[in-house]
């Protein structure tokens, strides 16, 4: 028995050492830094991908019918891809990674269908999954790609076997290193032929050598033949992609240098994650109007908080991020993190890349215990009702022809005070500043009372052909809708063979009774709107909430609790309703005002407390004095 | 650790001056609530006739009135709940400080007086004085009053802790204690509030036992 055991030890640390020692051999040339602060040069051979999906030849510029080249077979000759493509920005379709605090969804919307639903991957509470609209995760790709750095739904492996067909032509899309790492000036991410056009002609497999500075490409996927085959294509097919490489930039070996940088330049960043807050009554802002965050202008990049390894598990920033993560970092890259010393306490991190340590002086401490840091620092300063926003992934800012109108959809409104977990569930809730958007959509009610999403088909069939005479409007706005043409939508979707048929918009749920009559309901949480945090920009600390007094948000009609929340719908009767940013809170109105109000008295507190004070003072000096004015007495007689 | 602290000071007090009752009873009806309705005849409806005698009970009144609210809102949710005050009841609670402060402010100067130490407060440390000391100092043989001394401590004892009970919240209110000043005065604030309330307490109650001794 013993020797037994001792064997099986032995086997097992044999085969321990052996699977450290696979990793460890597995590990490749950029994997690790060897501490160097110098950028390693990027003079590399470019390789494209194979019609088996493995590496394939060398890039040749002269090639006529050169292939794109492939960042997981070029990149991934010296980094490991399958690493990165587990990070953050690529792993959403994963259902193992942890989601992590509500973050931004993906707003697919129809001002003429009065259609506008967050989306995501990830499981947080609010959204719906794409598949349940229909989308599969190729024509997700082609939608919302434009300002995804690829992996994610882009690389997918689809079951059906035409999707298999189609994905065959079309390519993964691959993670795009460059979109990030690429500090050349002409990484072309939104313009006319980059890569959010190529990702919307479905050029999956073209998109990353299109965005960078040295390669053009023509044609697309969808103008092909429906016989063409990338990898056996002739010089004859019209339409079809082509690459056009720019010969200077390779050497005699074939090898282009390529600007790659390990820190990713803020523009990189800005390209998907920009936000432009409109001014009040939708005013337009213009980018010259407004700071930068604050962090910016001190000399900080995205990326110096924002950090990640070769893992590109990215620290998102929020405190208690640190218990889902695997990044180091997270405990110490949060707000708390930098300024105060990370969320264990460890004071040692605090002031890190001179993040001032602030005071706070004059701030009660239960304002850290319920507030965000972001509520009182960040994002537009609060107004009487909270502004129209707009985002790159929600506006496709930075994409070329972009409307700039005020009022496109999808309507985002910040800043949304709101009380709600800062981490999970489980974590105490706060109130921080959010964006926030109403759902709209077509849907179906189930036996249990949850609604289920119409596919997307259905909608633009059944629905489109009930409000085809709905006029659109020109500036992107919804398209208004009476209760009567809710009601013939719903009538037709039940006579299409949906049952129970419902129409969710601006928290309110319309469905039919049984005399055919539309009725709501205001209280389903299908349509509760879906709020995620807003941390940029940071403002500087004299642009603070409550610096100076505290009436700023202790007021009766303080925008901070009392600004009205519009309620947005395409439905006239519902849009008209506004919610107050106490209700976001998760508190009452009498609790909230009674508590503004005695902020008029305060001063008056404060004096009363002082004198009673200086009285009992006086009280206790002038007896105090007595006394030793006896004890002196009883000394003095001695003599 | 405040919960428990606290807790347990309080226990400690009121059975302190449970056994105090039983050992040294004073008299008076002996039926619990007939006795409570007498207490409070003793120290708030039964007055004497002038007008600053009126008002003293009256500031006294609405000063107790203020305390058990005070108490009530300040030590139900930390006690009982293990939380912070918040809500309604820190609404309350900072609607009737400032009363408070000012009845307070109003009892020391009408009050102190009457307070003050004499040597009969005292006897036994006026004889150790003498024999330590030598010095010379007024002889007095009567029985130490020790509920008229240990009285005269609670009032002083509670003028004395007003100060840093009042400014430690009131100092959080200005621009001047950055944030772990301001975790140093609320948790200051807790601790005095208990030291003050069994200060109160004990005052209280040898008020009762001092007027029930007055009318025997």
């Amino acid at each position: 028995m013993k020797r037994r055991l001792i064997a099986l030890l032995v086997v097992s640390s044999a085969l321990a050492a052996s699977a450290l020692a696979a990793e460890e051999a597995a590990k490749l040339l950029g994997d690790e830094s060897d501490g160097s602060r110098a950028q390693p040069i990027h003079l590399i051979p470019l390789y494209a991908e194979n019609d088996k999906g493995e590496k394939g030849s060398q890039i040749d510029p002269n090639d006529p019918l050169a292939m794109p080249f492939s960042t997981r077979w070029t990149c991934g000759e010296c980094h490991s891809y399958g690493m990165i493509h587990a990070g953050w920005h690529f792993n959403s379709v994963d259902a193992n990674v942890p989601a992590g605090r509500p973050g931004e969804p993906w707003l697919y919307f129809n001002s003429k269908l009065g259609v506008q639903v967050p989306l995501s991957y990830r499981s947080w509470p609010g959204l719906h999954r794409p598949e349940r609209l229909g989308l599969s995760p190729a024509e997700f790709t082609k939608i919302f790609g434009r300002h995804m750095p690829g992996g994610g739904p882009g690389e997918v492996t689809p079951t059906e076997t035409e999707a298999l067909a189609e994905q065959y032509v079309t390519g993964k899309l691959e993670v795009n290193c460059l979109a990030c790492h690429n500090a050349h000036p002409g990484q072309d991410q939104g313009s006319a032929n980059g890569y959010a056009i190529q990702v919307s002609k479905t050029n999956f497999r073209w998109a990353a050598a299109a965005s960078c500075e040295f390669a053009d490409v023509t044609g697309s996927v969808t103008d092909a033949s429906p016989t063409y085959d990338p990898f056996f294509a002739d010089e004859s097919e019209e339409g079809a992609p082509r690459v056009i490489y720019d010969k200077k930039a390779f050497d005699a070996k074939g090898n282009v240098f390529m600007d790659i940088v390990w820190e990713a330049p803020k523009e990189r960043c800005y390209f998907c994650h920009s936000d432009l807050f409109c001014g009040e009554n939708d005013q337009k802002t213009e980018k010259w109007c407004a700071d930068e965050d604050i962090h910016m202008t001190a000399g900080l990049t995205c990326v110096d908080c924002h950090r990640n390894g070769l893992h590109h598990d990215i620290v998102r920033g929020y405190e208690g991020e640190a218990e889902s993560s695997s990044n180091p970092m997270a405990a110490a890259s949060s707000c708390r993190g930098c300024h105060l010393g990370d969320e264990n306490g460890d004071r040692e991190t605090g002031g890190r890349l001179g993040a001032p340590v602030p005071e706070h002086k004059g701030i009660p401490t239960v304002h850290f215990e319920r507030l965000t840091c972001t509520a009182c620092h960040s994002g537009p300063w609060p107004s009487d009702e909270p502004v129209l926003a707009k985002t790159s992934r929600a506006h496709r800012l930075g994409t070329i022809n972009v409307s700039k109108e005020v009022r496109i959809l999808p309507h985002i409104y910040a800043p949304v005070f709101v009380k709600e977990p800062v981490a999970d569930a489980n974590s105490p809730a706060r109130i921080g500043p959010h964006k926030l958007v109403w759902p709209a959509f077509w849907g179906t009610l189930d036996a249990n009372d949850s609604v289920q999403l119409i596919d997307l088909a259905v909608v633009d069939k059944v629905v489109g052909a009930a409000l085809k005479d709905v006029p659109v409007v020109p500036t992107g706005d919804w398209s208004e809708l009476k209760e009567e043409q809710v009601a013939a939508v719903l009538k037709a979707l039940a006579e299409s063979g949906e049952t129970k048929p419902v129409y969710v918009t601006g928290g309110t749920l319309f469905e039919l009774d049984d005399t055919g009559a539309v009725t709501s309901r205001k209280d389903h949480p299908a349509a509760a709107p879906y709020a995620w945090p807003l941390a940029h920009n940071v403002r500087p600390a004299a642009q603070s909430l409550g610096v100076g007094k505290c009436t700023v948000c202790h007021a009766t009609k303080s925008p901070f609790f009392f600004g009205k929340v519009a309620v947005d719908s395409p439905i006239v009767a519902v849009s008209n309703l506004a919610k107050a940013q106490y209700e976001f809170q998760k508190t009452s109105l009498a609790r909230t005002w009674f508590f503004a109000f005695s902020f008029i008295f305060r001063p008056w507190f404060k004096v009363v407390a002082i004198g009673a004070t200086a009285v009992i003072g006086v009280v206790l000096l002038l007896y105090g004095l007595k006394a030793l004015g006896a004890v002196a007495k009883v000394l003095s007689e001695q003599e | 650790m405040f919960q428990t602290v606290a807790i347990a000071a309080l226990i400690v007090t009121f059975v302190g001056i449970a056994l105090h009752w039983l050992a040294t009873p004073a008299g008076g009806p002996r039926c619990p609530l007939s006795g409570a309705v007498h207490v409070f005849s003793l120290l708030l409806i039964e007055q004497k006739s002038s007008l600053l005698g009126a008002l003293k009970k009256l500031c006294y009144l609405v000063a107790m009135v203020c305390f058990v609210v005070l108490a009530i809102t300040g030590f139900y949710p930390t006690l009982v709940k293990g939380e912070h005050i918040s809500g309604f009841l820190m609404y309350i609670h900072a609607t009737f400080a400032p009363v408070f402060a000012l009845c307070l402010a109003i009892l020391a100067i009408t009050w102190a007086g009457s307070n003050r130490f004499s040597f009969a407060d005292a006897p036994w440390l006026t004889r150790l004085l003498r024999r330590v000391t030598r010095l010379r100092m007024p002889a007095d043989d009567r029985p130490w009053r020790c509920s008229l001394a240990v009285y005269k401590v609670a009032f002083w004892a509670i003028l004395f802790l007003a100060l840093p009970l009042i400014l430690s919240i009131v100092v959080s209110m200005f621009h001047l204690l950055g944030t772990d000043w301001q975790y140093f005065t609320l948790a200051a604030h807790r601790w005095i509030s208990l030291v003050f309330a069994i200060a109160v307490i004990v005052h209280t109650y040898l008020a009762i036992r001092l007027r029930m001794a007055c009318r025997e």
